[in-house]
């Protein structure tokens, strides 16, 4: 019995893509691609990835083992390059880049639209407030209430200064799918909030015909969330 | 709208990479140095370079990131659910279904596909199984076409996504009886070709080599699944790259302009479909979200993207013969097109 070479490459190749989903998993990256609805994927990759890696690493040994032909080691490294990108990338999410790229939130999702009549606001509501008439004449209910919400600075040419949109993405499955959503904000204090940067803002919340406008009361910087996108 | 120059380029390029000739010959250890040191350059350009800074790099890595790490699960889901057959399933019990006949086969391997709760790419290997077990390539493909779109975590996400919409049952119902159509249709197509035209010649999969009777079952069945990710692996990477790519550079917002226009805008949400490559567990949303476009064109999106999308073409052009992803592609586009053509004549 001799080391089989071609299944050792292998072994590599999986052991490498194992590395990655536990990487992934344990350092809390997996908000910053996938859903919370789609997360479980995560794991499941990585376990069946560390198992199929170490059995193929177990029977890395037989009675005539074939030689890496250059196509298999071509294969094997157009494999592990999507593994280096992503372990040497530093954690980052879609930003400004994005939005005008993405269509705005639509219908859909499985939030009931009774939850923008009681309790807190999120953004996943003014999306939906901003999609549908009966979410918006809801949330029309609530004008001039105090609301607390999260996102990045998005500014557009021509804006008057004092202004800018408040703006998350919101995924179902991962990134890929991402919609947009966005909410003005006026009356903010001047130098408090840069483009891209993630900010918490607070203050009043008025429906104006299909645009939402929160009157700002205070802004502050805060770090990107664990979870920077939403699910719809 | 050109449904053939993309798949046609990929399959060139996938081609290049797999084609048996030069690439068979051993690599020598000056080799595997050079592709360490490929990497290792790589992953250092990566970390110090800071290529984030540019704000297009950052979005296609984030979306080719996102793509992969959901679309490789499903690919491991597929490639145990193919080891399994492999493995323990005996020999021939596949050719029994493929001695039904085809009017019955086919819609038989559609309605197994509901039971198959994943999405397109974990499909695509268990219906490469399928073929190498004895099962007609007809009935194959129309389960590898059917299980993505007719599964019962598609069709949820269809109901939660219209719910509550006017066109909620055209979307939902069309894109069932419409996906279920075309997946027939194009097994019939497929099924007239010989069991050995249908899967590529001259694959070379690197845990093909070997798996021997004697080695144990657990052993076969571990070599069997990374010989499954290895092999498809590849081509997922080159067609989410691809996807990645259209992602970050096309505006989705711009479709928006045809939504107006009858014919054209059926076309352009195919073409969208086709470009995206999202999994089909979750492209009604999206669907959803172009409320420009009429129930007939986001059915058209709903029913393309799970059966022919720039992933799914570089998954096909690796594991089949030349001249499937063209089949499939014409086939699919033509019933898919003469299909919600109706749906706009009835419904608008």
């Amino acid at each position: 019995m001799r080391w089989n070479r071609r299944r050792l490459l292998g072994g590599v190749v999986l052991t490498a893509w194992a590395s990655l989903f536990w990487f992934v998993l344990l350092t809390g990256r997996t908000g910053l691609y996938l859903s919370t609805r789609t997360a479980w994927l995560i794991p499941t990759g990585a376990v069946i990835l560390a198992f199929a890696a170490a059995g193929r690493l177990a029977s890395c040994r037989s009675a005539e083992p074939p030689p890496i032909r250059r196509i298999d080691l071509r294969g094997a490294v157009l494999l592990v390059v999507p593994v280096v990108v992503l372990l040497a990338l530093p954690a980052s999410s879609l930003g400004t880049f994005a939005l005008g790229r993405r269509p705005v939130f639509g219908v859909g999702g499985t939030a009931p639209t009774g939850g923008i009549s009681t309790g807190t606001l999120s953004m996943v509501d003014i999306a939906r407030a901003q999609a549908t008439k009966q979410d918006l004449a809801a949330l029309q209910q609530r004008a001039g209430e105090t609301v607390v919400m999260d996102g990045f600075v998005a500014t557009q040419p021509g804006e008057p200064s004092g202004e800018f949109f408040l703006s998350r993405f919101i995924i179902t499955c991962c990134v890929a799918d991402a919609t947009e959503t966005q909410v003005r904000v006026v009356d903010v204090p001047a130098g408090s909030a840069q483009a891209n940067a993630w900010v918490q803002v607070t203050g009043r919340i008025y429906p104006l015909g299909s645009q939402v406008i929160i009157d700002a009361t205070g802004v502050k910087p805060i770090p990107r969330p664990e979870n920077p996108y939403l699910t719809g | 709208m050109n449904l053939r120059r993309k798949p046609a380029a990929i399959e060139g390029a996938i081609e290049g990479a797999t084609r048996p000739g030069p690439g068979t010959r051993p690599a020598g250890a000056n080799a595997l140095v050079v592709a360490t040191v490929l990497l290792l350059s790589l992953a250092f350009m990566l970390r110090f370079g800071q290529p984030e800074r540019i704000s297009w790099i950052q979005n296609f890595f984030i979306v080719f990131g996102a793509i992969l790490l959901e679309a490789i699960p499903f690919v491991l889901i597929g490639a145990v659910a193919s080891a399994l057959i492999e493995v323990f399933v005996p020999p021939g019990a596949f050719e029994r279904i493929g001695r039904l006949p085809t009017v019955l086969q086919l819609p038989c391997a559609a309605i197994a596909g509901m039971a198959f709760p994943i999405c397109e790419c974990g499909s695509v290997p268990v219906a490469r199984r399928l073929l190498r077990r004895g099962l007609a390539p007809g009935a194959a493909v129309t389960f590898m076409l059917a299980a993505p779109i007719l599964n019962p975590i598609v069709i949820a996400s269809t109901i939660v996504a219209y719910h509550g919409r006017p066109d909620f049952w055209v979307v939902v119902l069309g894109r069932f009886t419409l996906g279920f159509m075309v997946a027939v249709a194009v097994g019939w197509v497929i099924g007239a070709r010989r069991p050995e035209d249908v899967l590529r010649k001259g694959t070379t999969d690197l845990d093909a080599d070997d798996h021997p009777p004697e080695e144990s079952r657990w052993s076969q069945f571990a070599g069997h699944i990374a010989g499954d990710f290895i092999f498809m692996g590849r081509f997922l990477v080159v067609g989410v790259a691809v996807a990645a790519a259209i992602q970050t550079a096309l505006p989705q917002t711009l479709v928006a302009k045809v939504a107006d226009l009858p014919i054209l805008s059926i076309l352009v949400m195919m073409a969208l479909a086709f470009v995206l490559s999202l999994c089909s567990e979750s492209d009604a949303f999206v669907a959803a979200s172009f409320t420009q476009f009429g129930p007939a064109a986001q059915l058209a999106f709903l029913v393309t993207g799970p059966m022919i999308d720039i992933k799914l073409s570089a998954l096909y052009a690796g594991t089949y013969s030349k001249g499937f992803l063209r089949a499939v592609l014409i086939t699919a586009a033509a019933i898919i097109l003469a299909g919600t053509l109706w749906v706009a004549v009835i419904w608008g």
